[in-house]
C-alpha cells in the first residue's frame, strides 16, 4: 500500500495518480486531437454553407432552445421508441455524466488543488465515484445493446430490404465507445489494486475488477496502469478527433437540427410564390433545396425509425425515407466539396470572379433519388413525426414532385387525368361540377348564395360531394347539424376542389388556382368559420389558405360533433352493438393532433366497446390515399389499404370507425379485397353518430307492386 | 417541317348542357370549355413530329374570343404560334364555312402537314378536315391512329372494322386524328407561362377574304328525350312473371 493524504473521513484520490508527469504530453495530444476535430468541423461548415437556398431557422429563439433541450438534451423524441431509446439514452446520459466527471477531475487538479480548496473529497467524492462507475456501466450496457442490434438482432430498419447498411464506421464508433469505458475501468481497477483504500468499494465497478488483479505485484500493476492510461487517453482523444469524420458527427448535427426544427404547423409546405418570374419550379437539383433541407441529411443517423412505420416501405414499395435522405446525403458529399473548391478558386481569383460550379453529372430527381420512391410516398408524415433527428422528409419529396410535374410534366398518366379533371370540373373524378350539390337536394340546406348569414360554412369537399359513400357521410353530418340547431350553409355548386391532392401531387400551380378560386368565393360571402368532414380539406384550408388571403377558423367535423355531444345538443339514444376500432387518419392525427375528439365521440355511445389497433395515434398506419396516392395506381408490393384493413380485422372489431372519406374508401375497398364486407362495416364517425341519434324514421319499404291510384 | 394543327373549343364532356328555350342552340352560361380531345391528339402528334424533325407548329382555330384560351393551351403544350379567326358570322357556321376560313388562313403560311381532329365532340360533324383538304387541293388521310413521316411521304394507320389500313400519301396532306394516336402531354408550367407571350394573330373573315357561303344550317337543337321510367313486373308466380317479361321484351321493347 502506498502512502496517501486521504483517509477514512477524508476520502478522495490523487487525480493524476501514477501519471503525474504526463500532463504536458496529454495537453499536447489533446491540442492535436482538437485541431483535427476543428479542421473537420471547419470543412463540414464550409460544406454546409456551400449550397442550398436561403431559409430562416434561427427565429423565435425561446421556442428553439426549448426544442433543443427537449429533444437534444432530454432525448424526448429518441425515447419515443423504447428499446433504442433506452439504448441511446444509456450511452448519451452515461457520457453526459462522464464528461462532467472529467471536468470535475480537471477542475480539482488544475484549479481547486493548487488553490488549496480541493472539493473532490469526503462524501462528495464517494458519491461522485459511485456515479462515475454507474454511468460508465450504463454506457457499456448501451454499447452492448447497440452492438447486439447492429450485429446480432439486426432489425430490418437498420438496413434496406433485408440488407444491413452497416459500415466500418459503425463498428469503429462502437469500439471507441466501448474502449473508452473498458480502459477507464481497468485504470481505475489497477489504481485501486495498488492504493487499495477501503472506501473505494464506492467505485463498485473498478473495485470489483481490481479483484482480478489480485495476483499482480504493485510494480507490474503500475506499469500496466501507465500503459492502459495512455491507451485510454488515445482512444478518448481519437474519439474527439474522429467526430467530424464519422457518424459521431450527429453529436453536433442532430441537436443542431432539433434547434432548427420547423416551427410551422405540422406538414407545412412552403408555397411557390413567383410563378410569373421564376424560371425553375420545385427541386430539380441539389441546389434547389434549402440549406436546411440539405443539412437535414447530415443529421440523419440511419436509425431507421422512419422506415419502421413507412406504409410505402412496409408494403414492399421502393421508398424508404431513410434511404431517400441518405441518397441525398451521399450526393451532397460528392457535390459539396466541388462547390467549396470552386468558391475557393473564385476567391483566389479576386473579387468579382464568377464561381464556376461544375455541372452535376447526375440528375438528382430520377438518378440520385429514385422516381418510384418519390411517388410512393403517401405524405402520411410518420417519418417526420418519429425522426429522432427532426428531419423533414415530406417537403423534400413534394419539392421533387413539383419539379417532375411543373418543369418536366413527367408523371403518372392517371395523375395527369386527375389534374385535368380538377382543372375542368374542380374535382378529381371529373364529374360535372354542376352535380356538386346534388347530395343535399332533399335536405333543405341553404347555400351561402341563398343565405350568407350563417355561423359556419360546411365545406363539403369533393369526396363528400361526388363519391357515393362520401355523400352519405355529408348527409349524416348535415342532418346532425340540423338537429343540433347549428347555423350553417354550403357553397353548393360554387364550391371547388380544396387543392390538397394537387399540391401534394406536385401540382402547386393547379392547387393554388383551386385554392384562390375557393378563397374568392368564401371571402365574397364573408366566411369566418368552416367545418370540413375531410381531413385533407381541413388541413389545407387551415394551413395553406392563409397564404392566399383565406383566413378562417377551420374545424373538423369530429371536433364539432364532440363539442355538440359535450354540450348535450345531440343525444345518442340508441345503443351500439359489437366491437369498434378507430383508424386514425394521418391528416387528422399526425398533421393536426386530433386523436381524442373522435374517440371521445365513440366513448359517448352507449354500449361502445373500442378495440384499438396496434398502430394507432401518432403511430397510426396510413390507409394509402394521402399525398395524391388516392388517385394513383399501386403497382408495387402489397396494397397499403389491405394491410391497414388486416390490422383492423385483427382487432376482431365489427365496425371500423374512420373520420376521413379517403380512409373510408380505402377501408371499404380493403374489406372487399379480404371478403369481409359482410362481416365488418366501415363507417364514418358522423354516420355512427347519426344512427345512434335514432332520429330518422325508418322509411317503410316501398311496395312497387301496390296498385297505384 | 411546318405543321399546322387545327383546334376547336368545345364544351367539356361532363359539363351541363342546356338547350336554349327557343331551341336555337345551347345555353353557354356556366359551360366549361376545353380543347376538342381529337384535336388534342393532333396537336400532340404535331409536337412530336416537330421535336423529331424540327420545324414549327402553328395552331389555327375558328371560334369566338373565348377560343383564345384553347389556342393558349396548345401553345402551352409547345406550339410556336397561333392564328385565331374570330368573326360573329362564323360563330354558328357550318363545316364548309369553317373549313373555308381555315383554308384561307392556312394557304398563306407554309405547311407540310395539317392535323385536325377526326371530328369535334360537340356537333360530331366530322367534315372540316376533309373539306379543308379539298379546298387546299391536297390529299387527306382520315381517322388515323399512327403517323410516320419519311422525307416527303407520310405513312399512316387507319383502323377499320376488323383490320387496319396502312396508307401512304405525299406531303403536304391533311391528317385527321383518332383516339389511340398518342397520349397528349400535360403542359409544363414554364410552357404555360411562355404560352402567355407567344404570338397569336387575330383575323376576321374579311381580312382573310372568306365569303360566308353557308351550305347547311342548324334549324333546331333539341335535348335528348328524357329516359322513360323502368317497369317492374309484379306478381306472385315467378313463372308467370317470366312469361310477362318475355312478352314485354318481345311486344313492347321488340328486342327478342
Amino acid at each position: 500500500m502506498e502512502l496517501s493524504k486521504f483517509s477514512v473521513g477524508y476520502e478522495g484520490r490523487e487525480v493524476f495518480w501514477n501519471a503525474e508527469n504526463f500532463e504536458g504530453l496529454l495537453f499536447a495530444f489533446t491540442a492535436v486531437a482538437l485541431a483535427i476535430f476543428g479542421y473537420g468541423i471547419y470543412g463540414r461548415w464550409q460544406m454546409w454553407k456551400a449550397l442550398g437556398k436561403p431559409e430562416t431557422r434561427n427565429d423565435n429563439l425561446k421556442e428553439r432552445i426549448k426544442l433543443l433541450l427537449l429533444n437534444g438534451v432530454l432525448q424526448v423524441k429518441t425515447f419515443k421508441d423504447i428499446y433504442p431509446g433506452i439504448m441511446h439514452g444509456l450511452i448519451f446520459f452515461g457520457f453526459f455524466v462522464l464528461i462532467f466527471g472529467a471536468a470535475f477531475d480537471a477542475t480539482e487538479f488544475h484549479i481547486a488543488e493548487p488553490l488549496g480548496v480541493p472539493f473532490l473529497t469526503g462524501k462528495f467524492y464517494l458519491i461522485f465515484s459511485f456515479l462515475m462507475d454507474l454511468f460508465g456501466l450504463f454506457v457499456l450496457i448501451g454499447v452492448l445493446m447497440a452492438a447486439d442490434r447492429r450485429y446480432i438482432t439486426k432489425p430490418d430498419r437498420l438496413g434496406y430490404k433485408g440488407e444491413m447498411d452497416n459500415t466500418p464506421d459503425d463498428a469503429i464508433v462502437l469500439l471507441l465507445l466501448g474502449g473508452i469505458i473498458v480502459t477507464g475501468f481497468i485504470i481505475e481497477a489497477l489504481r485501486i489494486h495498488v492504493t487499495n483504500p477501503p472506501w473505494e468499494v464506492w467505485s463498485f465497478a473498478g473495485y470489483t475488477l481490481s479483484k482480478a488483479f489480485a495476483s499482480v505485484d504493485n510494480g507490474t500493476a503500475k506499469t500496466l496502469h501507465k500503459i492502459t492510461w495512455w491507451v485510454h487517453t488515445f482512444i478518448s482523444l481519437g474519439f474527439i478527433a474522429y467526430i467530424p469524420y464519422s457518424r459521431l458527427l450527429h453529436i453536433i448535427t442532430t441537436p443542431a437540427n432539433h434547434f432548427m426544427s420547423s416551427l410551422k404547423p405540422a406538414g407545412y409546405l412552403e408555397p411557390i410564390r413567383d410563378f410569373e418570374t421564376a424560371e425553375s419550379f420545385g427541386t430539380g437539383q441539389l441546389e434547389d433545396f434549402s440549406w436546411k433541407q440539405i443539412f437535414d441529411s447530415d443529421a440523419c443517423t440511419r436509425c431507421g425509425r422512419c422506415q419502421d412505420g413507412c406504409p410505402a416501405y412496409l408494403s414492399g414499395k421502393h421508398l424508404s425515407p431513410k434511404k431517400l435522405v441518405q441518397d441525398i446525403k451521399t450526393y451532397w458529399l460528392e457535390r459539396a466539396p466541388l462547390i467549396v473548391a470552386a468558391k475557393k478558386a473564385a476567391g483566389k481569383a479576386g473579387e468579382g470572379a464568377t464561381v464556376e460550379i461544375p455541372a452535376p453529372e447526375k440528375a438528382m430527381v430520377g438518378e440520385v433519388v429514385n422516381l418510384h420512391e418519390l411517388w410512393d410516398c403517401t405524405n402520411c408524415m410518420y417519418c417526420m413525426e418519429h425522426c429522432s433527428s427532426s428531419i423533414e422528409h415530406v417537403p423534400k419529396i413534394v419539392g421533387m414532385r413539383q419539379y417532375k410535374v411543373l418543369m418536366e410534366a413527367d408523371f403518372a398518366p392517371e395523375l395527369q387525368l386527375t389534374f385535368r379533371n380538377m382543372e375542368n370540373n374542380s374535382n378529381p373524378w371529373g364529374v360535372g361540377s354542376h352535380l356538386r350539390a346534388d347530395w343535399a337536394k332533399d335536405l333543405g340546406i341553404k347555400t351561402l348564395a341563398e343565405d350568407p348569414n350563417v355561423e359556419y360554412l360546411f365545406y363539403v369537399g369533393c369526396s363528400g360531394s361526388f363519391d357515393d359513400r362520401g355523400k352519405k357521410v355529408s348527409m349524416a353530418f348535415a342532418k346532425i347539424l340540423q338537429i343540433a340547431g347549428v347555423s350553417f350553409g354550403i357553397l353548393g355548386t360554387e364550391e371547388g376542389c380544396c387543392g390538397d391532392s394537387a399540391m401534394r401531387g406536385g401540382n402547386e400551380y393547379l392547387s393554388q388556382t383551386l385554392m384562390q378560386t375557393n378563397i374568392e368565393i368564401m371571402n365574397g360571402y364573408g366566411v369566418k368559420k368552416i367545418i370540413c368532414t375531410c381531413p385533407h380539406g381541413y388541413n389545407t384550408l387551415k394551413k395553406d389558405y392563409p397564404h392566399f388571403g383565406g383566413n378562417y377558423e377551420v374545424y373538423h367535423h369530429t371536433e364539432i360533433i364532440a363539442d355538440l355531444i359535450a354540450q348535450g345538443k345531440i343525444i345518442l339514444k340508441k345503443p351500439v352493438d359489437g366491437l369498434f376500432t378507430f383508424h386514425d387518419s394521418c391528416f387528422l392525427g399526425r398533421y393536426n393532433n386530433i386523436y381524442t375528439q373522435p374517440r371521445s365521440i365513440l366513448k359517448a355511445l352507449t354500449g361502445m366497446n373500442l378495440a384499438e389497433m396496434e398502430r394507432r395515434y401518432d403511430k397510426s398506419f396510413c390507409c394509402g390515399a394521402g399525398g395524391g396516392r388516392m388517385w394513383m395506381e399501386e403497382h408495387d408490393g402489397e396494397r397499403i389499404n389491405n394491410m391497414r384493413t388486416d390490422q383492423a380485422i385483427a382487432t376482431n372489431a365489427h365496425t371500423i370507425a374512420v373520420a376521413c372519406p379517403f380512409c373510408l374508401t380505402m377501408m371499404t375497398d380493403g374489406l372487399k379485397a379480404r371478403s369481409m364486407e359482410e362481416k365488418i362495416a366501415s363507417l364514418d364517425i358522423a354516420e355512427i353518430v347519426w344512427r345512434a341519434m335514432d332520429i330518422e324514421e325508418v322509411k317503410p319499404p316501398v311496395d312497387v307492386c301496390a296498385p297505384t291510384e | 417541317m411546318n405543321i399546322v394543327a387545327c383546334v376547336k373549343q368545345v364544351p367539356d364532356t361532363e359539363t351541363l348542357i342546356k338547350v336554349k328555350p327557343d331551341r336555337s342552340g345551347i345555353d353557354e352560361t356556366g359551360i366549361k370549355w376545353v380543347m376538342n380531345p381529337y384535336d388534342e391528339f393532333g396537336v400532340e402528334e404535331a409536337l412530336r413530329l416537330k421535336e423529331k424533325l424540327s420545324g414549327e407548329v402553328i395552331i389555327v382555330s375558328v371560334g369566338p374570343a373565348r377560343a383564345l384560351e384553347t389556342i393558349r393551351t396548345a401553345l402551352a403544350m409547345g406550339a410556336e404560334r397561333g392564328i385565331h379567326i374570330v368573326d360573329p358570322a362564323l360563330d354558328s357556321a357550318d363545316p364548309f364555312t369553317i373549313a373555308s376560313a381555315l383554308a384561307a388562313a392556312i394557304k398563306n403560311i407554309p405547311y407540310d402537314i395539317i392535323f385536325c381532329g377526326q371530328r369535334a365532340i360537340d356537333d360530331d360533324c366530322g367534315q372540316v378536315g376533309a373539306i379543308l383538304a379539298e379546298l387546299l387541293g391536297i390529299p387527306q388521310v382520315t381517322v388515323i391512329t399512327k403517323v410516320d413521316v419519311d422525307g416527303n411521304t407520310i405513312k399512316v394507320t387507319r383502323p377499320i372494322e376488323g383490320a387496319q389500313l396502312i396508307i401512304e400519301s405525299s406531303l403536304p396532306c391533311v391528317v385527321t386524328a383518332q383516339k389511340g394516336l398518342n397520349e397528349p402531354r400535360y403542359a409544363s408550367l414554364p410552357g404555360i407561362m411562355k404560352a402567355k407571350k407567344k404570338p397569336v394573330d387575330v383575323k376576321d373573315a374579311a381580312s382573310l377574304g372568306v365569303s360566308i357561303d353557308v351550305k347547311a344550317k342548324i334549324t333546331k337543337t333539341l335535348p335528348p328525350p328524357a329516359r322513360p321510367p323502368g317497369k317492374i313486373i309484379c306478381g306472385e308466380d315467378p313463372a308467370e312473371k317470366a312469361r310477362e317479361l318475355a312478352r314485354l321484351l318481345r311486344e313492347e321493347a321488340k328486342v327478342i
